[in-house]
């Protein structure tokens, strides 16, 4: 070919110069940083979980590592998988892009791994504290309590009155949703750790004076456990009982009696589940609740699925009285009205002169309970009380500190509450007994999950989490360029025929395939996932990586603060700031 | 092997069988059908192949013009509006001496929005440093496009082949397709002159002062100039291989002809219709075909036209202010030549409008019945517009 003697020289824009003497930083106005922030998820967990890591980890198929995060800010996986009313999902910035998440049905996947391969959590843990500790009542609270105190090192002794563990997990919430199982590898796993549980064991009053004594903190966690009285004539007639006593009789492994029609007061989760085991018993169930169905405070799926399964709803009805005709009884309905909002749910009021009457065999009361003797409660206005979010601290002049938590302090009465009633105070106690009364403020303060009441024992420790900027990342700090629209994995159920025969759980396991492509769905806000965006995108090539790639930093001695790492970083776990000079 | 292939196919076949390395495109009408074919033989494995979907044409030259400095041999299609976008890109890739081959398949510009055939998008990009070939029909389009390659990398220059669209574009026609072999043969594997080395670092295109600026330019004028002469020796391989040669232009009975069309692409096609029919009566009409327009064959023009008496230059195009573009470029060529003849310059067919038998006869008789132009262009076949504001 004699065109491939090129008579011409290439004579062409190139350089063999090196730029590093032009130290382009000194062009800086903007810095850019890594930042990690805080997921709202993560924020609005009552227990502070760290959500956005916990799928980041599970995406990875460190499942290991994913339920030993929970277990850091919650002991109870395995029964807040299932129980929990998630209010994680209704603030998961995915919602304003597809679907939220289905952080929930993620949770109770890694627990199922757990139980299932029989893992072992490694978890940090403090070196043996001198204090003891002792925790009435062995519900979440209580457990928590204990939980967290022995993280940080401290000997609890758990003091349970039923003959197991568990309180209103083991005792109020059917099998369906709560397997015996399921409760007792939490409960297990909390043991492991060194708490010691002893069932069977009320404390009276005289036995609580020797405790104050023999330990130098009691925790009190005595959950409510007595029904409300409806204040209607009737009420004490042999048909009509408590809604929780039911459910109790239930777990205890008896069959209450409900057969033919039973009429169950009430709109909360304790009412919907009354209802439910009724039908499983093979009674019919009429609900009645004095609002309206959005008004309810049960989980809307709850209803929902109650409703399928052949419970029947009224709104809008009140007991009046009840009175016996021959074997069955007579429920008095008092009709009602709205009459504007409150707290926004209907206010109602009585529409006068209407009443109907209900021919029917058994009424279960389910319109809230209290503790069972007012001695648990934390006593008000008494000298060296402090009150905090979700527990109540009592220090007299001699003797233990007493520490009310759970549903007794608890304005939301949740499983998830009562987790971070005992995590608060754990974190109470400690400061107490290493930094002062005083101390103890400012230190949760600094432990807070975002800017709301959530607490993280993780930054309480001192882990990795506490350097996370305590913003919440908001759905337009994501970059959605980076994601695609994925339809949310529908949690798989019995059907409504299979449900309605045996107490066996509705909620089925989910692959660990579907776990992982669910937990993919995660923005991950606020968290690095190394993506390496910003070392991709840096037109400087000042975004260094670390030699195993799992960490990087910012060269400023080149970085022209451009900022586009930061723009391109799909999570948000990048900030740019003006450069101090 | 005769195949009935569509003009955009016969450029997709000739860069298949080019293996090219990377391909970038934005899909354009009336380009897509290149690009369309082209993907599937990346995704089908029919090509080893990467090609980059981008968000622009001018990504799609800053891709190329990455890739190319790499050391691969590259590939992409645009139109109209698409090229005018790739601008700035189009003087880089000649400014870094880079052979990337594109096809621009002539599509009017909008405003108003026009898809059809008018060469003024590519004649815009005529002082881009880019080598343009304009092709006639679906065998001159492989066959360029695969000799396009070839004189690219011989002088380190990004090559254009130019189609009309639609007459060209989206028109079957009994195409001969070489074989692998034949192909392998007659252009070998890419060897980069230089390349993005990491074992030999070095940076491309950084600030260059005015004391080596302006050699930098001569240079890519003398790889201009050289290409002229690489176009020859290209065609004569390639005849030599396949029997068929073009040439930078064709002389269609020029010698004894008192008038002289000037036409590119399609248009010589009904030309040489036009040529028979009058021929036949008895006119002295030849045809001058310009296929290579940068490099322009100055001298290649001069010689075939010395002894005709009159220049029709038929032209697809238009410079506003000035006349058709291939007219200006000829008048030039011509004007330092003692007794040039007179040119007549002619704008047909612009925004796609048919350029037909009687519209070409009509510019014959124009020319022969005036003695000298009146007019630097004549606009033929306009319309009376009542409508106008």
């Amino acid at each position: 070919m004699n065109e491939a003697k090129n008579p011409n020289p290439l004579f062409m824009p190139r350089t063999y110069l090196s730029t590093e003497s032009n130290k382009t930083g000194s062009w800086r106005f903007l810095r850019p940083r890594y930042d990690e922030k805080t997921s709202p998820c993560s924020a609005t967990c009552p227990a502070g979980e760290d959500i956005a890591r916990i799928e980041m980890l599970a995406t990875q198929g460190l499942f290991k590592e994913a339920w030993e995060t929970i277990l850091r800010e919650n002991p109870f996986p395995s029964v807040c998988g299932r129980v929990c009313f998630h209010p994680c999902e209704g603030r998961c910035n995915r919602q304003e892009f597809d679907t939220a998440v289905a952080i929930h049905s993620l949770e109770r996947f890694l627990a199922d791994t757990a139980i299932r391969y029989g893992i072992k959590p490694d978890l940090e843990k403090r070196s043996s504290q001198k204090q003891k500790i002792a925790v009435i009542g062995a519900g979440p609270a209580g457990l928590s309590a204990a939980w967290f105190l022995s993280m940080l090192g401290y000997a609890c002794h758990v003091f349970e009155a039923s003959a197991e563990a568990g309180g209103v997990l083991r005792w109020g919430i059917p099998l369906y949703r709560l397997p015996l199982n399921a409760l007792r590898h939490d409960i297990q796993q909390i043991e492991a750790r060194g708490v010691t549980i002893y069932p069977g064991k009320p404390v009276s009053p005289d036995a609580l004076e020797k405790m104050k004594k023999d330990y130098d903190a009691v925790f009190i966690g005595c959950g409510h456990g007595r029904g409300m009285s409806m204040k209607v004539p009737g009420e004490d007639l042999k048909e009509v009982s408590e809604g929780l006593d039911f459910l109790r009789k239930l777990r205890e492994g008896e069959t209450p009696p409900c057969r033919g029609v039973s009429a169950i007061i009430g709109g909360g989760n304790t009412a919907i589940d009354v209802a439910r085991s009724v039908v499983r018993l093979g009674g019919k169930a009429l609900l009645l609740y004095r609002r309206r169905r959005q008004d309810m405070p049960a989980l809307e799926l709850e209803v929902e699925m109650a409703l399928e399964e052949g419970v029947e709803l009224q709104e809008l009805v009140a007991p009046a009285a009840v009175t016996r005709e021959g074997d069955q009884v007579v429920l008095t309905l008092q009709e009602m009205k709205i009459a504007g909002e409150e707290g926004g749910r209907g206010r109602v009021v009585p529409d006068e002169g209407k009443t109907r009457k209900v021919r029917i065999d058994w009424i279960f009361k389910a319109i809230g309970a209290q503790a069972d003797e007012p001695r648990y409660q934390p006593p008000a206005g008494a000298s060296g009380l402090l009150s905090l979010s979700h527990t109540v601290l009592v220090r007299g002049n001699q003797g233990a500190v007493m520490v009310f938590g759970g549903d007794l302090t608890n304005e939301t009465k949740s499983v998830v509450h009562a987790v971070a009633s005992g995590k608060q105070a754990a974190m109470a106690l400690d400061t107490l007994f290493q930094e002062g009364i005083e101390a103890i403020v400012p230190k949760l303060e600094a432990c807070r999950v975002g800017e709301g009441p959530s607490l993280s024992m993780e930054i309480y420790m001192g882990g990795e989490r506490r350097l996370r900027n305590p913003h919440v990342v908001r759905y337009e700090e994501i970059n959605t360029d980076y994601f695609r629209f994925i339809p949310r994995v529908t949690q798989p159920r019995l059907l409504k025929e299979e449900r309605v025969q045996s107490f066996e759980e509705i909620d089925l396991k989910i692959s660990a395939h579907l776990a992982m492509k669910e937990s993919e769905r995660c923005f991950n806000c606020g968290l690095c996932n190394q993506c390496d965006n910003c070392f991709i995108y840096c037109p400087d090539t000042s975004v260094i990586r670390d030699k195993d790639h799992q960490e990087r930093h910012i060269n400023y001695d080149y970085c022209k603060g451009c900022g586009l790492c930061v723009v391109e970083c799909p999570r948000n776990a990048m900030s740019l700031g003006e450069e101090k000079s | 092997m005769k195949r009935v292939l569509e003009g955009s196919h016969a450029v997709a076949e000739a860069v298949r069988l080019a293996k090219v390395q990377v391909i970038s495109a934005y899909p354009i009408t009336p380009q897509t059908h290149i690009v369309e074919i082209l993907s599937e033989y990346c995704t089908k494995g029919m090509m080893n192949a990467k090609f980059l979907r981008v968000e622009s044409e001018h990504s799609c030259m800053a891709a190329l013009i990455g890739a190319q400095s790499a050391g691969v041999r590259t590939f992409t299609a645009t139109s109209g509006q698409g090229l005018a976008l790739m601008h700035e890109l189009l003087h880089w890739a000649s400014g870094a001496r880079l052979p990337i081959v594109m096809a621009e398949v002539n599509r009017a510009l909008a405003p108003g929005w026009n898809i059809w055939v008018d060469q003024t998008d590519s004649l815009a990009q005529r002082d881009t440093g880019w080598i343009q070939i304009y092709c006639e029909d679906g065998q001159d389009v492989l066959d360029s496009t695969l000799q396009a390659f070839r004189l690219a990398e011989s002088v380190n220059l990004p090559v254009m082949i130019v189609l009309d669209a639609f007459y060209l574009s989206h028109t079957y026609e009994p195409v001969d397709v070489p074989s692998q072999e034949e192909v392998d043969r007659f252009l070998p594997p890419f060897v980069p002159k230089f390349q993005l080395d990491t074992a030999h670092p070095c940076g491309f295109g950084p600030l260059v002062a005015p004391s080596d600026y302006m050699e930098m330019r001569y240079h890519i004028a003398m790889a201009m100039e050289e290409a002229l002469g690489r176009f020859d020796e290209i065609d004569a391989a390639f005849a030599a291989q396949f029997n068929r040669r073009y040439g930078p232009v064709e002389a269609i009975d020029c010698e004894d002809a008192d008038i002289i069309f000037i036409t590119t692409g399609t248009v010589t096609s009904t030309c040489r219709i036009v040529l028979q029919d009058l021929r036949a009566r008895g006119e002295k009409v030849g045809i001058l075909k310009l296929k290579l327009f940068r490099p322009f064959p100055a001298a290649q023009i001069r010689e075939k036209l010395k002894s005709a008496k009159k220049v029709a230059v038929v032209d697809r195009n238009f410079s506003f202010g000035a006349s058709g573009i291939f007219a200006q470029e000829v008048r030039a060529a011509l004007c330092n030549m003692p007794d040039h003849p007179p040119v007549f310059g002619y704008v047909a067919g612009i925004g796609g409008r048919d350029v037909t038998p009687e519209l070409l006869e009509a510019i014959y008789w124009q020319t022969k019945n005036s003695d000298v132009p009146q007019k630097e262009s004549v606009w033929m076949g306009l319309r009376e517009v009542k409508n106008a504001d």
